[in-house]
């Protein structure tokens, strides 16, 4: 019997994301194995009504832990070595998350981990995330990094049902944890009038934390009062397990790179997203195909969000734009602004891909060497030509990746 | 056009990998061909590495060190170079020079090989390399030598790998070995994703399983011998040896496909065959013109195997008749002996004015007292040297060697220090 356990300790967002490694190990573990997760306490019942196959354990990670919580966690944590696993998998490259994985034997952890006290990692992690360190030119989503550290991740387009519209009118969801990453209210209230106007005029809800009200009352009062009487303002009022009913039936979800994104993806709703800051689709673009996003690619995107910036925001700009609306509202005869580009949602045999629908791409090339480069790693056939984008690109390899014994010495390499 | 006796060659071993053993049989091919041979010893170099590996320190700190390292390792590899001064580098896959290196050796008129023993389509580090040596052996044929040419290396060479019969030898075994090593039917390598779903459909097969990255198959731990661990050579050989039937399936990375199609024949076919050993490999596009379906017993899918393993296990004169012919094809056209004799007339063809003019034309013994040369026609042998080598190889191979030198080997050196410091004698 096949039991395996999966260390997910940081946020909403990236629970929803951790979904095409969920799927692929409850596939492996098949009826009679078992599939553990563990999460930060304030997510166990969104995670038990994400993967209703997996065991969701609670551990308390984002908020001081009094001595209640260490005896909580110490159970827990015997409880689990109790569990003959197969493989653990460390998601996170936080010292609470490696700490846990270090329960286990060294042969059986993927993902992250402790090595002699020294935190390490996967080859296929080492690849990945020294490829995507000029973000601009990465193009892995989180969720298919992480999938890839099994085996044989199910196919992409398995994971989130393809996204279809339903007849529940508009969801917004006002700010993400970083509020650099969110349009303002001038913007947003255009963009959400129009949406509101092309599915059909029903009802408009807002989605955010209780701190997220003052930016749902800031957006009613740029709303057309047409508009701001159809607005439900549901922020603080809902759970997470309760967002989920919220969402579930939109038409369409309007939103930055938020948690919210990522369930709307989840459950198939159309999600239509704004991507500026530190937000980079090709990294933590929504899952499945059809969602559209319109991403800032100004020279100086993306960003680091904890940096103050020295551009007064410039990646915003694109999105004051005058079309803007008329591309939302679906227009192929507006162009955007020089630093916005249009993408939409797909998949291919490696994962998650963003295709573009308008405007300019300047990091495509870069990015499909990546794709191909990591494939091509991970024995995907992608069907690019790796020639050609290392000639582009030849700093894509280092002489490190081939020459040094991988961490834990991987069958890659021996005949 | 045959390459001269007495070239100074240094072998570029990797770290780690399937390209270290093969980089020992060319050592030992190129001696035998009385060549002189110097090895760089790369996986020496793994105690710093696994050091900085256990350091606790930041993982940004730790790339830097591990990237600082490798150049260490590869100037390491230059000051070799500048202090042998051989007429070829012949690096095997995965050898630790860096781009930079390789660009100073061009510029120095050093002459480089890689033998790139690796599958071109899952490891793309070729690329940056590849223009960069002068020479560039392989293991497949087209589309790879197209892709090649079409980024600046023409000088390509197809040299399939190959065993050394002084290692890859029958055996005659103690019963304590073949209990230890033996099996009706056995499989020697490491656990890819086909080879996991292939032998888990053999499960009423008494099949063994050697060698590591086995773990977490709950269906086939208890086949896995020795703990899952690896197998040197001299124990490969005792495997290949108490087996009725080796299985030999090629590696992919994929389980969709347990017989995945490829092109390349990987060493273990060659190593089978020269030690007399019987075998069923997958069939390999690459294979026929290595070895005819009388000298190898092949197999393109599972029901395949298991048809055909079951008829070999019936039938133990058929495979000993299969084994002797495959070992004859072996010994006649499969040795390192072979490829490098190929390899070595290959640079002589394609490299203008390559080997450079001998250090010493006239031969050690030439070049000494009459009172001497008895003696050392003797001392060369006893090194691996070709009678004709040059006095500087002599003193080269003497300093090379571990232990209390001879009065003669120390005669030697006083010999070539007197002359350095007053000129011939």
């Amino acid at each position: 019997m096949k039991r395996m356990l999966v260390v997910q300790l940081a946020r909403f967002g990236d629970v929803v994301q951790t979904r095409r490694l969920m799927a692929t190990l409850v596939r492996d573990a098949g009826p009679a194995g078992e599939v553990h997760l563990v999460v930060d306490h304030s997510l166990t019942g969104l995670a038990r009504r994400l993967y209703p196959a997996v065991a969701v354990h609670g551990l308390p990670v984002h908020r001081t832990p009094g001595p209640d919580a260490v005896a909580e966690a110490r159970a827990l944590f015997a409880q689990l070595t109790g569990v003959a696993f197969e493989a653990v998998y460390c998601l996170n490259f936080s010292p609470l998350a490696m700490a846990v994985a270090a329960m286990f034997p060294p042969e059986i952890q993927r993902g992250y981990r402790m090595h002699a006290g020294q935190p390490d990692k996967d080859a296929v992690l080492r690849l990945v995330f020294r490829l995507a360190r000029d973000r601009r030119g990465g193009g892995i989503n989180l969720a298919d990094i992480w999938a890839h550290l099994a085996d044989r991740p199910v196919a992409a387009a398995t994971v989130n049902p393809p996204a279809v519209p339903g007849d529940g009118g508009v969801g917004v969801a006002l700010a993400g944890r970083e509020a650099r990453r969110s349009l303002p209210p001038d913007i947003l209230a255009p963009v959400v009038r129009t949406l509101f106007r092309t599915t059909g005029g029903r009802e408009v809800r807002l989605f955010g934390t209780a701190e997220q009200a003052p930016a749902a009352r800031a957006l009613l009062r740029w709303l057309d009062p047409a508009v701001a009487r159809a607005c439900r303002d549901l922020t603080g009022k809902t759970d997470l397990p309760g967002l989920i009913d919220a969402l579930t039936g939109l038409s369409v979800l309007v939103t930055p790179d938020t948690g919210a994104m990522h369930l709307a993806a989840a459950l198939g709703v159309p999600v239509m997203a704004f991507f500026l800051s530190s937000a980079w689709c090709h990294e933590t673009g929504p899952y499945g195909a059809g969602h559209r996003i319109w991403q800032a690619v100004t020279a100086c995107a993306p960003c680091l969000e904890s940096a103050p910036c020295p551009h007064s925001v410039a990646c915003l700009r694109p999105f004051d734009d005058p079309g803007l609306c008329r591309l939302v509202a679906g227009s192929t005869k507006v162009s955007p602004p020089p630093g916005l580009a249009g993408f939409v949602t797909d998949g291919d045999a490696l994962g998650a891909v963003c295709r573009l629908v308008a405007g300019d791409d300047p990091t495509l090339a870069r990015r499909t060497a990546v794709r191909g480069l990591v494939a091509q790693r991970l024995g995907i056939a992608l069907g690019t030509d790796i020639g050609s984008a290392l000639a582009v690109e030849p700093a894509l390899t280092a002489e490190s990746d081939w020459m040094l014994p991988p961490p834990g010495r991987p069958a890659a390499g021996e005949w | 056009m045959e390459a001269p006796r007495g070239l100074r060659i240094l072998i570029v071993l990797p770290m780690y990998g399937g390209s270290l053993p093969v980089g020992w049989h060319c050592a030992a091919a190129l001696a035998r061909l009385g060549q002189v041979v110097e090895v760089f010893e790369a996986p020496a170099f793994s105690g710093a590495f696994t050091a900085l590996r256990d350091l606790r320190v930041t993982s940004d700190r730790l790339e830097y060190l591990e990237n600082s390292f490798l150049q260490t390792v590869s100037q390491a590899v230059a000051a070799k170079v500048e202090t042998f001064g051989p007429d070829l580098v012949l690096a095997m896959a995965q050898a630790p020079l860096s781009r930079q290196v390789l660009k100073r050796f061009r510029r120095n008129g050093v002459a480089t090989a890689m033998w790139f023993v690796e599958d071109y389509a899952r490891f793309p580090y070729w690329l940056p390399f590849a223009p960069l040596y002068d020479l560039f052996a392989v293991i497949q044929k087209a589309p790879f030598v197209e892709k090649l040419a079409a980024i600046g290396q023409t000088n390509v060479l197809y040299l399939p790998l190959a065993a050394d019969p002084a290692v890859h030898r029958p055996l005659a075994l103690s019963p304590v070995d073949r209990r230890r090593y033996g099996a009706q039917v056995s499989f020697m390598g490491a656990g890819y994703p086909n080879r996991r779903r292939a032998f888990r459909e053999l499960a009423d097969v008494d099949l063994a399983i050697f060698g590591s990255d086995w773990e977490g198959d709950e269906v086939l731990a208890p086949r896995v011998r020795f703990d899952g661990r690896r197998m040197d050579t001299e124990e490969t050989v005792k495997i290949f040896n108490a087996t009725a039937v080796n299985i030999n399936l090629h590696s992919s990375l994929s389980a969709d496909e347990p017989v995945a199609p490829g092109d390349f024949v990987n060493p273990r076919t060659f190593e089978l065959a020269m030690c007399g050993a019987f075998q069923l490999v997958d069939r390999r596009a690459l294979l026929p013109e290595l070895f005819t379906d009388d000298e190898l017993a092949q197999f393109e899918s599972l029901p395949e195997l298991r048809e055909r393993l079951d008829y070999f296990l019936a039938h133990p004169d058929e495979r000993a008749a299969f084994a002797a012919r495959a070992r004859t094809r072996a010994l006649a056209d499969h040795t390192y002996v072979a490829r490098m004799k190929t390899l070595l007339a290959f640079a002589a063809a394609r490299l203008p004015g390559w080997p450079k003019a001998a250090r010493d034309a006239s031969g050690a013994l030439a070049a000494l007292p009459e009172a001497l040369r008895g003696d050392v026609a003797a001392l060369l042998t006893r090194l691996s040297l070709p009678a004709d080598a040059s006095f500087d190889d002599v003193i080269w191979a003497v300093r090379a060697r571990q232990g209390t030198l001879s009065p003669l080997e120390t005669s030697l050196l006083f010999l070539d220090e007197w002359r350095k410091q007053y000129g011939a004698a």
